[in-house]
């Protein structure tokens, strides 16, 4: 019997879709912190953060690493639209922790750069913890 | 004698072109159809994305952003153009720099100065013989154009453009219409301008609209879509550039393997012809001789 709890969800980059899926449960980070999605959520369009997505299908869960976009909730389909979609498998750690020490270098002189500095950090040390973490 | 030697070696050599030109042909045919599967697999991304800024120009009252401005007094431009790394191609590269030449010009006699920015070794070349000076010449960007390659460009004309530096960004490359039909185009990047696609139309008639909710406001949002926007179709720009040119090439290879079997059967019933007369004469020397002898 078809599941009657779960919505339709796809992770689209401008590469290619990297994920379709009947999912029961998905938690997107969004600009202002992490927001989860059950079926029947009333309609939103949303800016997503740098985080980890996970979308918990009805066989099993998917994690991706993403870095902003957009999520559109509309009649039980959930859109996610990011520039980078990568699975924890795919994170070079490495890469990640020299990012990270890169990130802690930066210098700060304005508003502009003090973003790019936290969010420097802030990605570099969510990939590394996804890759711990997966 | 030595006329059927000649065409003999001439035959050989024509076959071996022919042998290449065909391998070549094969070769771009199935580059072909990994360049238009990765086109087709980047589409729904920008047909989301469009969809969403269409949802939320509705609900903002009033759309502005930088990237939407028109500095009219800016007598500076940018134009991208793109070209193939390689040759053989027939009029692909040709067709796009005539285009883009053809932009400059006009932009010259607006009296507006152009920056060129080049992708493809070949329009490099072409620009150097012709002694046009190019602001950036990139050829990094290989067979398969990815995002990553075209973000960084992307990114550093929105930054110019936003600043002031430049009025407008244009990019000439081969518009890939059909599988059959590929036209060089030069499209207007920026200031940027909602598609006149048939999507828009399409999408009309849906009936009521989602009442959405939005995180952060809709004019906060939008500001983050129209530079998404921007990068999605550079990308397309390539994209299109890609496919195009295989197309040209398995064309070109496709003229060129005909043509050398046009030759080789001309050159076949040459050498039929010089070896009969050949023997002809021969006989003739035979039957002569025995006619002295007799």
């Amino acid at each position: 019997m078809a599941r009657t709890d779960t919505f339709h969800c796809s992770v689209i980059t401008p590469g290619r879709p990297v994920l379709e899926c009947e999912a029961t449960a998905l938690v997107f980070p969004a600009h202002d912190g992490e927001m989860g999605i059950l079926r029947d959520r009333a309609p939103i369009t949303c800016k997503l953060g740098i985080g980890a997505l996970r979308v918990e299908a009805t066989d099993k869960t998917h994690t991706f690493f993403i870095d902003r976009g957009f999520a559109q909730v509309v009649d039980n389909k959930v859109t996610i639209l990011t520039e980078q979609a990568k699975r924890p498998e795919e994170i070079d750690a490495d890469a990640a922790r020299t990012a990270l020490d890169a990130a802690h270098e930066m210098k700060i002189t304005d508003d502009a750069s003090f973003v790019a500095r936290s969010d420097a950090i802030r990605r570099a040390e969510k990939q590394i913890a996804m890759t711990r973490g997966a | 004698m030595a006329n059927k030697r000649v065409l003999v070696k001439r035959r050989k050599a024509v076959r071996n072109i022919r042998k290449i030109t065909r391998t070549m042909q094969l070769i771009a045919t199935a580059r072909f159809q990994a360049a238009m599967a990765r086109a087709t697999a980047s589409k729904p991304y920008a047909e989301k994305l469009a969809e969403l800024v269409a949802d939320l120009s509705e609900s903002a009252e009033q759309i502005s952003h930088p990237l939407m401005e028109t500095h009219e007094d800016v007598k500076r431009s940018i134009l991208l153009i793109i070209t193939s790394m390689r040759g053989l191609c027939g009029g692909y590269n040709a067709g796009v720099l005539r285009t883009a030449i053809g932009h400059l010009d006009s932009q010259e006699n607006k009296g507006v100065e152009s920056d060129v920015h080049m992708v493809g070794k070949k329009g490099v070349g072409y620009f150097r013989f012709l002694k046009r000076s190019m602001a950036e010449q990139i050829t990094h960007i290989g067979e398969v154009p990815s995002f990553e390659d075209t973000e960084p460009i992307a990114n550093g004309f929105m930054d110019r453009f936003s600043k002031g530096e430049v009025a407008s960004v244009h990019v000439a490359h081969m518009r890939f219409l059909s599988a059959g039909r590929q036209r060089p185009a030069v499209i207007q990047l920026l200031p940027l301008v909602q598609e006149p696609s048939a999507d828009a139309d399409a999408a009309a008639p849906k009936g009521p609209k989602a009442d959405f909710e939005f995180s952060p406001e809709p004019a906060e949002l939008l500001g983050d879509l129209l530079p998404a926007t921007v990068r999605v179709r550079l990308l397309q720009c390539f994209n299109d550039a890609t496919v195009s040119e295989h197309i040209a090439r398995m064309v070109a290879m496709k003229a060129a393997t005909d043509a050398a079997e046009d030759m080789i059967t001309m050159l076949s019933r040459k050498y039929n012809r010089a070896r009969q007369t050949q023997i002809t004469m021969e006989l003739l020397d035979i039957v002569g001789g025995a006619d002295a002898l007799s």
